[in-house]
This record gives structure tokens, C-alpha cells and sequence, in this order.
């Protein structure tokens, strides 16, 4: 068992149904180890992920936020939510910044339902980078808790 | 003869073609058994990375069917299983059933798979084709439905430790192989195909050089969840090619092995695995197809060619290759091949060999248990009028069985099958079918949430990571719970009692199971808290195994934590669950077909014999459209003029059936199963329908072309004009050339107009017949005689029909010399310009999409493809529906296709039809969108935002609201993110609710 | 200098002449380097002691039990038995001479036999040398074989496959059918072959990163057959895909179970 010590980030992930969260389904079928930072919230498509959801979340003091859907262009479910995913979350981390918000902290991915090990590459990914980050600037102003 | 009649269908073959008649046919009211020989269904279609021509992930799209198959109430799934005897006839037959032993009782495995992970022998894993390896223990794929674990008594030494760790106790080692008879109406064969052994091709080398696979083995290596992880390695030392090549026709068109026919599918699939190799490959990849013809004849298949050649960089290089070798010391490979008449050589890292289709293993047994014939190559022997049916009454067949081909044609083909298979005992339908009761649903509006939590231990799969009892202690402390409690399943049917009694003893009005994936459980645990009188959506699922226990194995305390942060959410949420109504809408048992061709007729009539009335529209005077010109057949020696009268005939005589010629239909409102249509007449009649279902069946018509002194020339004419000629008695020319592909496949119509090639070997072979001496060229592109077709190209070569291939760059020359006809070409066998002065030319002319058919996709709110054909929901597996429900389409309003193809569409669109006209009322998803409409400002952003055209604006009391067409809409959501004053709310996913969950997920709460 | 070779002696206690102190290394006047284990049963060695013995840097490991009938706890013996069996054939692979590991039987009330028995293990182990693990390269590929068999013996599979050997073979197992032992020992070298390769695999790539040639090289194995157990190894989550370096991907050991 490693032991964990220093800066733990928190991670929020935002998962499309029929593809991102079947392959993090996937990830624990084949146990593929990741770390356990992200916290999973499951809605139908990534079109319905309302920015107000994400900054809910760095509001609440998550470090990272992760967005994932189906593979671009074809393979959503509602034919063509993860473009209007993809445009949102664009402009979103625009706004972040504003917010004095790296805009780093939020990442958009797309996962199929066969890309377990590439999910689990992801929050390994995501958790190191944020790692460097550090904690969310906003908690840090306003303390923990809101 | 008895007339006893049995609402239930054998589907025999789970591939994709066995689940989708399964599907149509158990959502029509009908019992359904599926069999398969192997332990789960999914076929050849799960092993597959990624499909044609729309590059989506194959699991994606294949696996929804798969759970839905696995959960539906009137489908009963046979694995292991064969059939031995069948006594009795269409309408009643009965089927001797012998099921194999998996040593595990299906009832009690959950799938867990801690017996395979404690399993100490290994196997050969064949569903990754040998690449790797499983247990004795096993399921074929982690999606694998039934999720029923398998000893492979063969493998297995009876050590006994799944029998141990099994916490379910659902091995059983002395479990016997079962006989069982079933009683059914009608049979379904769908078993699919056997991939040809490669070793029989010698020559290329496989099974002696490692690093020659064939393309079921590379459709493994390129998926993410196959043995190389979705790289591409070369198996003899792991490293990643540089230089790939893709050999075509390994096994098809083969005349010395026997197997001349095309397998139909291998060109596409090759192509897409050299595109999907080169998009999984960090460096640059070279890839190299060596074919005979590229047959892309598909709908959109062209333009999938025309992006691989340009955007992707594929090579093509047309040459029969005639030999493999291999440098042992690099292991690296040799392609010696013949282009332009030169003999080349050239190296490689990796090849994968195109293998084709042949007939399902132990075919004949079966075939001469059922009584059914064969065809040489020991398909299964159907006719062109009628594509589904096999040659004993009551038994069909669909997909790759009937002939080689494709994915969409095979599930067109399908529900296809499910229509004829209904229309034997379409008066038995909602006989055998189980309805479910359930206890009148309890008001909670007025009660504070008490919620219960129901932890799984999941024998030791979470429990052996997470703390669950600490878990439970955790979860009752939280605001909200009454009760908590742990279970070693909580999938279990016992613990399903167990919820049940804890719900009316705590008077829980809030459920949660914190367990596995939501994916695959929810439907079983929304439907035991309705069995208690809640309201299914007052369930929440938190997923603390494949989210949690199984990826954070090694941390055990930190999985504790995540489990509690992941129950705290979830509670948080589920405090604010509101029940929500399945919105029910009653459906108007009539169809109403647009088109009276031969697919509408078709689709009219199939409809009719289901029992529902019928309106069918055409255009013109006559019913009949574009089968009104074709006077013979490639393949087969019906008569289709004969066929046609008999169609016409009973169409006009089925009394359901009102046929409206020379009429259109000038307006269409409604949806799904509340249509109301306005036809009118050409005599100025008017007249309003209302009916469930829209059929579009409105064909395509014929090119007129521009070029080749077409309409300047008497002697140039298109193949529907000769074929008219020869059927008249009026052909008398001596020589003749054929041009192919005339307003097809260029730039301003990309794609393959598909019946060319048949229609010219069709009308070459005739000239041959009538006058063998005449002498005939054709000038084609490719010659796209795919599947059996082959057969006749190679008849037409071999009776002395010469094939000249031109390339776009030299395209043929025509011109018009002083009255003589002068046609030009180059011959690049012989290198050299050929002149011919021939006194009939014909042109291949493209079929081209109904100039109506804008008007048509306008008035229907439904999308044309950019050629102008419509465009259906799913290209893969949805081949006859649009995305808007209710509404389908068939024949060569779907894209040109030869008779047997648009009436196996047709009854395809009859079935899918069928499943709605078949229900009294509709029953909707509850999870869907609704609009508060003091909130809603009009201001339309939602209007367009919805892919299915479920929002409409209405006027109420004079202001302009957005109104959700609650039966079309399908609970994406992307409207109430779109609406700028939150006007919109997704019931289950409202926003109140994903926020509270968002700041449960991050923040400590306390009751 | 005359080599005294380090001995490591497990004896059951109920073979142990009462004479015999085992908190003094001096069993026998003149080989101080003797060292007795007591265990109440030889059935209780463990295969993973043994090899840790071995890299702790034994040059010989005995081990001592009743003879046939007269064990103490039925049948601990044919158990022990039945493990250095098993042992043997691991150390095979690692390069290491067998004949370090030996397996004797004794009777308490029989100390010249026990003597017997030292001395001519003692011999044994002499001739053979200084074990090549004393060396001090601790990463020798003798040093990474023998670890690698220690993780062997104490992966699941094979204590497994050794604890049911004896109901399987002379018995019957969960079918009904007795595995004759040809059928059992070919299985279970099978298994030894292939557990031990890709846990030296994963020793070898513990450090860093290597390709599916390098470690070819380093097993003597055709890359081929490396890459079944790299690709195995993957879908039991020992190593994963650390990176890819032009056209070779690169792999690396997960912290193990």
C-alpha cells in the first residue's frame, strides 16, 4: 500500500452515460489501478453538463474537474451532445480564468466504452497535473468551506 | 393439420442479426427464445474495435442491445446451447433443445468473476483470438450478456477453488447437460458465419510467420480492451510497425480454393482497420491495401474510400497477390505481386490478411435437422422476392447465413426476418408474453425523505477493499437515512426481498444501493422498489466496486473514504428525488406508406398481414415504381414482371390496404403513434389520414446523363434502355460497350450508385445469351459484384465479355466521327490506347435520390444525407429508422439497392413498425425534460438544440412558450443546459439535483 | 582457506533428538555453520522461507521430517514432500543448482543418523561452492532468478496447485476423476515455467522500463513468446505501459499484489 502524503487534490468527473462511464466501468472490469482522487457523477450526456455544475464544484473547493463523453464526431448516444459539450466547456475555461481559475483544473476527454485503460490513464493524469497546481486558489481566499 | 397456432419465435444465432429480431420481435408481442452455441451472445460484431463508414467504437453501439436483449421480459436467452430435432410446421413447430453444462447455476452468478481471478489454470482466450489468454473459469468479454461465468471442462483440473471463493455458491460440478423441447410458431436461423481459416491460403504465409494476422485477429489488436491494449504490435517482438499492408479477397473470389464468391464486407472493413491502425499508431504509419476491386458499394461507403485515399493516406494498389515470404532474421515480410503485368516485390513489417466469410461451422447438421436447403457454397438458399425465407414454410433466415455481408444489411435483414417470422402467428400475438403487475404507487409528496442504504459487500469484491461495514455506520449518520444496512449481494434475489420488507418496515420513500455499475443493475432494483409501491425513480445507484473497490485494490482506506464521499453524494441527491410519470400515449393502429414501389408495397402489405390497416401513397398512376422496367434478373430465374402483377394483386386485394395513386401527401403533424396527415389527389381530392407510423419508401430514380452524346446519339442509351430493348425483341447491335459509373462517383455524387455493375453483367450476360457472338466491353472503375454476384462476373468474363478498367485520370473517350460511334480507352494490361466503333453504347447510369425527396424529409422533420438519399437514425444498427420515433424508411429511399435487398428493408420498416402499431398504448422514458413555462421567455434557443425535434413552440395565453413533445423526447438534457432562464428541468437529472450531488461529492455534511 | 559452507536446517520437532539445543549453531563438533529452523511439522516449510534462506545467502537448505508413517500430523511429510518437489523444479529454472535443497527424513531417537544425514549435505554443498547469491551483485541475474522464484513460491496459482496435489492425484478432484500424476506434474510445471518468467519479467523491469526485445534478451526467450507473457502480465495487472519510445513501447512493473 503506497502512503499518501502532501497536497491530496480533489477531482469532480462529470460522465456521460453510454460511453465515459461504461469505460470507467470498464477500468474497474479489467482493474486497472488508478488513484482514488475523483469522485464520479453520472448524467445521460455531456451535453447536459451545465457549466454552473462545474463551478459548483470548484466553488465547493474540487481541485480538478473532469468532463468526459462520447468520442467526437459520431459515437454519441443524443447524435450530437458531446459537440455542444465541447463547445461549453471551450468557452467555460475562458470564464475560469476570470474567476482566477487555471483553467488547467478543467478537462474535457473523451472515452469510449472500450478505453478503460485510457479513463484510468486520464485521472492518472489529471490528479498528477493538478498535483503540480496545487489547491484550488479559490478555497484558499475564501477557506474551506462556503 | 392441425391449426393450433404459438405466439412464441426461435431465434437461433445471438451475432447482431439474432439480437435484433429478437428485439422487434419480443417488442411486438411475441415470446422470443434466443439461442447460441457459446456461452453469451454478441457474435462476431463484439469482438470488433471500431464499425465502417462511421468509425464508432463497435462495444459502444453493440452493448445497450446486449443489456437490453439481456433484461427484457419476453426474451429468453439460451446459451450453450443446439438444436437436435424439430417435429411439427409453421405455426406450431417443436425444437429439441440440447444446452450444454457450464458447471455454474446461471441464477446464482452474479459475474463477479472472483472465481476466474482465483483460477489457477490458464487458457487459451479465443475471443481475443489465441492473443491471449484467459481461465478455466471465464466469460468471453466483460460485457458478455448473460454475465453467467463458464468452467471450460476441458482446461479445468477440478482443483475446486471457484467452488471456495464463490461467495454465491452458484458452481456446480455436477451439473448435466439438459435436453429440452421447445414450442414455438415460427424460427429465425441467424448464425452468423465462419471467418475462413487462413492456413488454407498457404501462400501468405499465416500460422507460419508471426507477423501475418488476419483481420479478426487485428480487429483485437486495435481494440483498447484487446491484448495489446489498442496498440498495434507486431506479435513476433512487440515493436510497433512502421510499414503495414492489407491483402483483400483471402478466401473470397478464390477460384482454386473453391470460394469464388465476395464476401462483401472486406473491403470496407480492411479500409477501416488501415485507417483505425494508422489513428492508434504514435508514429507514422505506412499502410498498403493490395486489392482486386475496392467494393465499396455501400451507402456513404464511396466517400469513406475517397477520405482513406486522401485525408488518411491509404495506399491502394490493385493486384491479386501471388505470394508471402519472410526475412527470418527481421521477421519482417515480402508481398510479391503482379501490377501493370510486372512482377514486384515489396517489404513489409506487418500484413493483415482480409479473410472472408464462409458458412457457419457444422451448418449441413443443422441445416438437414430443419429440413432446409442449402446453396452450393452451403449458404443458406433464398430467392430475390423473397430475401428472408428459407425453404421450409415457418422457417427464416437473416445475416450473414443468407449470403456474406455487412453489419447494417444483417440487422436490415433482421427485422426483416421478424416480420415474416410474425406474420405466421400474428394472431397469437400477446399470448406468451409476461405483463407485469405492480401494487398501486404510494403518495410520498407529503413525507419528509427517509432513505435507506443498501450496501454491497459483493461477496469480497468491494468488501475486500472498502470498509463496508464502516460504510454502513457512515451512511446512517448522514441527513436523511433511516436505515442502513450491509448485504454479501445486494443483486441477489433474496435481498431483493429483503429491500422490499425494509421498505415498508422503515417506510423508506427513498432507496439507494451503493454497489456496482447503474449500467447494468438499475432496471433490476427500480423495478423491486416499484414491487413495494414506490415509484421506480425513487432509486439512486452510487457504483463503489468498478469505480472504486476495483481500481483502488491496494488502498484500501482511501476506497473507504471514496465510498463514503460517493454514499454522501448520492444521499444528497436522493433527498431530492421526485417521483416521475412514464408518460403513456395511445397509438393509432394504422401505417401510412409513402411510395408504391416495390418496397412500399412490400412494407404495405407486411403490415397488413401483422393485422393493422394500411395507407399506401404513389406518386404516379400506377403502383410498381422502378421494378415496372426490369424484365429479368441477375440472379435466379423469377420472372419479376410475373412477381410484380402478384404484388400489385395482393396489395389491391387485402382489405386493410388503401391505395392512393396519384396522390402525395402534402402535410404530416403529430408523432409517434398520433399522426394525422393531409393527401391529395391529382383529381384535387383532399383528404386527411391519421395513423401511427410513416413508411418512406419513395425510391430513387435513374441519372439521365450529360455526358457520352447520351440524348445526342440514338445509339447511346442507359442500362434501362437496353434492358427494355432486349426484353422488346429490339436489340439487334453486334458489338457494344458498357461505360460504368456514369454520374456516380465523382465529384458532385461521391458515392457508388451499387446496382450498376449487376445491372451490366445482368444485360451482357442477356446480349451473350441471345447472341453469343456479339461482342461486349464493359469499362468500369471496380466491378462491384459483391457476394454471390461474383459468380456471374466470372460467367460473363468466361462466356467472352471483355472488363477493360479505366481510371479517373483516362477516362474513356466518345465521340461522334461522321456518323460513326467512336469509343477510346486504354487498355493497361497491353498498355495501349484501344479504339472500338461500336453500334450501341450503354451507359451505367447512377441511381439518383427522388428530386422529392426535400420536400419529403422537410415536411417529416428528417435529415437527407449530402447525395439527397435519407438519412437514417444509426448507419451501423439502425438501418430503417430515423432518430424521430414513428417514423421509418426502406429501399432506395434509403440508397440504390438491388429487389432483394429493399424488400428484405422493407419488411425490416414493417417490423420496426410493427413494435409500436403492435402496443395499445406507448410507454415513455420517464426520464425526460420539462419546461416551466412562467420561467420559459420564448426566446427558442432549445428549439434546435434538440437532436430529435422534441420541442415545439406553443402559444399560451398569448405569450410563446417552449412545450417538450414528451414522446420524442429521449432525456439527454441539452435544452435545460441551453435555457438561458433555467426554464427547462430534466426529471432524475434536475439541476437542484446534480448540484446538491456535486457539493455532497466535495463537502462534508452532517445530520 | 577451507569454504564452510552456511547451512539452514528446518526440522520438524518431532524428528529433533531431545539432545540437540537448537539456540546453539554447533550441532555437530567442527561445522559451526549449521543454523536449525524448528518447526512443529516439516508440512509447515514454506517454499518463499525457503527461497528467502536462499537469498539471505544459504549455500545449503535442509529440510528434516518423519519418516513415512510417523508423522506427527498425519501426513505433513508427503506435504513437505511434495513442496521441495515443487522447489526443486523452480530452482531448476533460476539457474541455481538444485542440489542445495535437500529433503531427509529422521527419527528423534536417531542422532547419528540426523549427523549422518548433515554431514553428507554438508559435503554435497561444499563440492557445489559458495552460493553464487553471496556474491554480493545484487543484481546478478542469479539474484533476480531467485527472486523471482520467491515470488513464485509465494504466489497464490502455485500454493494453490501443491496444497491440492495430494487430494487430486490420489484421491479424486471435484468431478470425480483421479488426475493421474503425469497429468498434474505437467500442469504444474507449465505453470512454475511461466509464473517464474514473468515474475522475473517483473523483476526486471522494477527499475526501469524495458521493451518486449530488451527483455528477450535478458530471459533468452523469443520475443514472440516475451510478448504473450508481457501481454498476460498486462491483463493481470503486473506491468503496464510506461511509454513509447519511437516505434517500441516500453513496459514497467506494477508494485505487486
Amino acid at each position: 500500500m503506497t502512503e499518501r502524503i502532501g497536497f491530496e487534490p480533489k477531482i469532480i468527473g462529470f460522465l456521460c452515460n453510454w460511453c465515459s462511464y461504461a469505460g470507467a466501468d470498464l477500468a474497474g472490469v479489467s482493474r486497472i489501478q488508478y488513484p482514488p482522487n475523483i469522485r464520479i457523477i453520472r448524467v445521460m450526456c455531456s451535453g447536459r453538463i451545465d457549466p454552473a455544475f462545474v463551478l459548483e464544484a470548484f466553488k465547493n473547493g474540487a481541485d480538478g474537474v473532469l468532463v468526459a463523453g462520447c468520442h467526437l464526431p459520431s459515437d454519441c448516444h443524443y447524435l450530437s451532445g458531446n459537440f455542444k459539450a465541447a463547445r461549453r466547456i471551450a468557452l467555460l475555461r475562458k470564464v475560469l480564468a476570470d474567476f482566477g481559475i487555471e483553467p488547467e483544473r478543467l478537462r474535457l476527454e473523451w472515452v469510449s466504452a472500450s478505453e478503460g485503460d485510457r479513463f484510468a490513464a486520464i485521472v492518472r493524469d489529471i490528479v498528477e497535473e493538478i498535483r503540480k497546481l496545487g489547491p484550488n486558489p479559490f478555497k484558499n481566499k475564501d477557506g474551506e468551506t462556503q | 393439420m392441425s391449426n393450433k397456432k404459438v405466439g412464441a419465435v426461435l431465434v437461433v444465432g445471438g451475432g447482431v442479426a439474432g439480437i435484433q429480431a429478437s428485439l422487434d420481435l419480443a417488442d411486438s408481442g411475441f415470446r422470443v427464445y434466443l439461442l447460441d452455441q457459446s456461452p453469451s451472445i454478441g457474435g462476431v460484431m463484439a469482438q470488433l474495435d471500431k464499425t465502417f463508414p462511421t468509425n464508432d467504437c463497435s462495444m459502444c453501439i453493440l452493448s445497450p442491445k446486449l443489456v437490453a436483449t439481456g433484461r427484457h421480459p419476453n426474451i429468453t436467452i439460451v446459451t450453450n446451447a443446439e438444436i437436435t430435432g424439430l417435429d411439427g410446421e409453421a405455426g406450431d413447430f417443436k425444437v429439441k433443445i440440447k444446452k450444454r453444462s457450464r458447471y455454474v447455476i446461471e441464477e446464482k452468478c452474479n459475474g463477479c468473476g472472483i472465481c476466474a481471478q482465483k483460477c489457477p489454470v490458464e487458457a487459451v482466450d479465443r475471443f481475443n483470438e489465441g492473443l491471449s489468454n484467459r481461465n478455466a473459469v471465464f466469460v468471453e468479454y466483460p460485457q458478455a450478456v448473460p454475465l453467467k461465468y463458464m468452467i471450460d471442462r476441458e482446461k479445468c483440473i477440478g482443483c475446486g477453488t471457484c467452488y471456495e471463493v464463490c461467495k454465491a455458491g452458484a458452481i456446480k460440478y455436477d451439473q448435466k447437460d439438459s435436453e429440452t423441447t421447445l414450442n414455438v410458431g415460427s424460427i429465425i436461423l441467424a448464425p452468423g458465419f465462419e471467418p475462413f481459416d487462413a492456413r488454407l491460403k498457404s501462400e501468405y504465409g499465416y500460422g507460419r510467420f508471426k507477423n501475418v494476422v488476419t483481420s479478426i485477429e487485428f480487429e483485437r489488436i486495435l481494440s483498447a480492451s484487446g491484448p495489446y491494449g489498442g496498440l498495434v504490435l507486431r506479435p513476433s517482438d512487440g515493436e510497433i510497425p512502421k510499414k503495414i499492408a492489407f491483402i483483400q479477397c483471402v478466401g473470397s473470389r478464390d477460384y482454386q480454393l473453391g470460394n469464388t464468391y465476395c464476401s462483401a464486407a472486406c473491403c470496407m472493413y480492411g479500409m477501416k482497420e488501415a485507417v483505425i491502425a494508422k489513428e492508434h499508431t504514435p508514429s507514422p504509419l505506412d499502410a498498403t491495401i493490395f486489392y482486386m476491386d475496392m467494393r465499396a458499394y455501400g451507402k456513404e461507403f464511396d466517400a469513406y474510400y475517397e477520405r482513406a485515399q486522401g485525408e488518411w493516406g491509404i495506399r491502394f494498389v490493385r493486384s491479386r497477390v501471388a505470394g508471402v515470404t519472410e526475412d527470418p532474421r527481421t521477421g519482417n515480410l515480402v508481398i510479391h505481386y503482379v501490377e501493370n503485368e510486372t512482377p514486384k516485390t515489396e517489404e513489409f513489417d506487418m500484413i493483415v490478411l482480409s479473410i472472408g466469410m464462409h458458412p457457419p461451422k457444422n451448418i449441413e447438421k443443422l441445416a438437414s435437422t430443419l429440413g432446409v436447403q442449402l446453396n452450393k457454397y452451403k449458404f443458406c438458399q433464398t430467392n430475390t422476392f423473397a430475401p428472408t425465407e428459407t425453404s421450409k414454410p415457418g422457417i427464416f433466415v437473416c445475416g450473414a447465413f443468407s449470403a456474406p455481408k455487412d453489419i447494417p444489411e444483417s440487422v436490415a435483414q433482421a427485422s426483416g426476418a421478424a416480420a415474416k417470422a410474425m406474420e405466421v402467428i400474428a394472431s397469437e400475438r400477446g399470448t406468451l408474453v409476461t405483463a407485469k403487475e405492480y401494487p398501486p404507487e404510494r403518495d410520498v409528496s407529503k413525507e419528509e425523505p427517509r432513505i435507506g442504504v443498501f450496501v454491497c459487500h459483493c461477496g469480497i469484491n468491494i468488501g475486500g477493499v472498502v470498509n463496508v461495514p464502516e460504510v454502513v455506520e457512515y451512511a446512517k449518520k448522514l441527513p436523511h437515512v433511516v436505515y442502513a444496512e450491509a448485504n454479501v449481494y445486494t443483486c441477489s434475489q433474496d435481498t431483493q426481498k429483503l429491500i422490499k420488507e425494509k421498505i415498508q418496515q422503515n417506510n423508506l420513500n427513498r432507496v439507494i444501493v451503493a454497489s456496482c455499475t447503474p449500467r447494468t443493475h438499475e432496471p433490476l432494483f427500480r423495478e423491486t422498489v416499484q414491487e413495494s409501491g414506490l415509484n421506480p425513480y425513487l432509486f439512486e445507484m452510487t457504483n463503489i466496486r468498478d469505480q472504486c473497490s476495483w481500481v483502488h485494490m491496494h488502498e484500501p482506506k482511501e476506497a473507504t473514504e471514496k465510498a463514503k464521499d460517493l454514499v454522501r453524494s448520492i444521499v444528497a441527491k436522493a433527498a431530492l428525488l421526485k417521483p416521475l410519470k412514464k408518460p403513456r400515449i395511445n397509438v393509432t393502429p394504422v401505417g401510412l406508406v409513402i411510395g408504391g414501389g416495390v418496397s412500399g408495397m412490400t412494407a404495405a402489405l407486411e403490415l397488413a398481414r401483422q393485422g393493422f390497416e394500411v395507407h399506401l401513397v404513389e406518386r404516379e398512376k400506377e403502383l410498381g415504381g422502378h421494378l415496372r422496367s426490369i424484365h429479368y434478373l441477375l440472379e435466379g430465374n423469377e420472372n419479376p414482371q410475373e412477381r410484380l402483377k402478384a404484388l400489385i394483386n395482393a396489395v389491391n386485394e387485402n382489405s386493410k390496404i388503401h391505395v392512393y395513386t396519384e396522390t402525395q401527401v402534402t402535410e404530416v403533424s403529430g408523432f409517434v403513434g398520433n399522426f394525422k396527415s393531409k393527401l391529395h389527389q391529382n383529381n384535387g381530392e383532399e383528404k386527411e389520414i391519421e395513423h401511427g407510423v410513416v413508411i418512406v419508401a419513395t425510391g430513387a430514380v435513374e441519372y439521365k446523363p450529360t455526358e457520352y452524346l447520351y440524348g445526342k446519339d440514338p445509339r447511346v442509351m442507359t442500362q434501362h434502355e437496353l434492358e427494355e430493348k432486349i426484353a422488346n425483341g429490339q436489340f439487334k447491335a453486334k458489338n457494344i460497350v458498357m461505360i460504368q459509373c456514369v454520374g456516380a462517383r465523382n465529384d458532385e455524387r461521391p458515392n457508388c450508385a451499387r446496382v450498376c455493375c449487376g445491372q451490366a453483367i445482368k444485360n451482357a450476360l442477356k446480349i451473350k445469351e441471345k447472341d453469343p457472338d456479339a461482342e461486349v466491353y464493359v469499362l468500369y472503375k471496380d466491378m462491384r459484384a459483391y457476394g454471390f454476384k461474383e459468380d456471374h462476373y466470372r460467367e460473363a468474363a468466361t462466356k467472352g465479355v471483355l472488363f477493360v478498367n479505366y481510371s479517373d485520370e483516362r477516362k474513356p473517350q466518345v465521340v461522334n466521327d461522321n456518323g460513326t460511334l467512336k469509343v477510346t480507352f486504354y487498355e493497361p494490361i497491353i498498355g495501349k490506347e484501344i479504339e472500338i466503333e461500336p453500334d450501341a453504347l450503354v451507359l451505367s447510369a447512377a441511381t439518383i435520390p427522388n428530386p422529392d425527396n426535400k420536400r419529403l424529409a422537410e415536411m417529416l422533420k428528417v435529415p437527407l444525407t449530402k447525395d439527397g438519399f435519407f438519412l437514417e437514425a444509426h448507419m451501423k444498427l439502425r438501418p430503417v429508422d430515423f432518430a424521430t420515433d414513428g417514423v421509418f424508411l426502406c429501399g432506395m429511399a434509403h440508397s440504390p439497392k438491388y429487389i432483394d435487398e429493399s424488400i428484405a428493408q422493407a419488411c425490416a420498416a414493417a417490423a420496426r413498425a410493427t413494435t409500436i402499431l403492435a402496443k395499445d398504448t406507448l410507454e415513455m422514458e420517464g426520464i425526460i425534460a420539462n419546461v416551466s413555462e412562467d420561467l420559459c421567455s420564448g426566446c427558442r434557443i432549445c428549439e434546435p438544440i434538440c437532436p430529435y425535434g422534441a420541442i415545439e413552440m406553443k402559444d399560451k395565453n398569448g405569450k410563446l412558450v417552449a412545450h417538450v413533445i414528451e414522446a420524442l423526447c429521449k432525456g439527454c438534457g441539452a435544452c435545460g443546459t441551453a435555457c438561458p432562464t433555467k426554464a427547462i428541468t430534466m426529471g432524475h437529472f434536475t439541476n437542484e439535483e446534480i448540484l446538491a450531488q456535486v457539493r455532497a461529492a466535495l463537502v462534508e455534511v452532517k445530520a | 582457506m577451507i569454504f564452510r559452507p552456511k547451512i539452514v536446517a528446518f526440522m520438524c520437532h518431532w524428528s529433533l533428538p531431545p539432545e540437540i539445543d537448537v539456540s546453539t549453531p554447533s550441532l555437530i563438533r567442527g561445522y559451526p555453520k549449521i543454523r536449525i529452523v524448528k518447526t512443529m511439522c516439516a508440512g509447515r516449510i514454506d517454499p518463499a522461507i525457503v527461497m528467502e534462506t536462499f537469498l539471505k545467502g544459504a549455500d545449503g537448505v535442509l529440510v528434516v521430517g518423519c519418516h513415512s508413517p510417523d508423522c506427527h500430523y498425519v501426513d505433513g511429510n508427503t506435504q513437505a514432500e511434495r513442496k521441495v518437489k515443487m522447489l526443486k523444479r523452480l530452482i531448476r529454472l533460476t539457474g541455481f543448482d538444485p542440489e542445495r535443497l535437500r529433503l531427509e527424513w529422521a527419527n528423534a531417537s536417531e542422532i547419528e543418523n540426523l549427523a549422518r544425514i548433515i554431514n553428507h549435505f554438508r559435503n554435497q554443498v561444499a563440492s557445489l561452492g559458495a552460493s553464487p547469491l553471496t556474491s554480493g551483485e545484487s543484481n546478478s541475474d542469479v539474484v533476480i532468478n531467485i527472486k523471482a522464484a520467491k515470488a513464485v513460491a509465494e504466489n497464490f496459482t502455485l500454493r494453490l496447485l501443491v496444497g491440492r496435489e495430494k487430494e487430486m492425484t490420489e484421491n479424486a478432484n471435484v468431478y470425480g476423476d483421479k488426475v493421474s500424476q503425469e497429468e498434474f506434474d505437467r500442469l504444474l510445471e507449465e505453470t512454475l515455467e511461466a509464473e517464474f518468467i514473468r515474475h522475473k519479467i517483473h523483476q526486471l523491469i522494477t527499475e526501469k522500463p524495458m521493451s518486449v526485445k530488451e527483455i528477450a534478451a535478458e530471459t533468452h526467450m523469443e520475443p514472440s513468446q516475451t510478448l504473450c507473457h508481457i501481454v498476460n502480465m498486462r491483463r493481470k495487472n503486473m506491468i503496464t505501459l510506461d511509454h513509447v519510445k519511437g516505434t517500441t513501447p516500453l513496459y514497467k512493473a506494477l508494485e505487486a499484489h
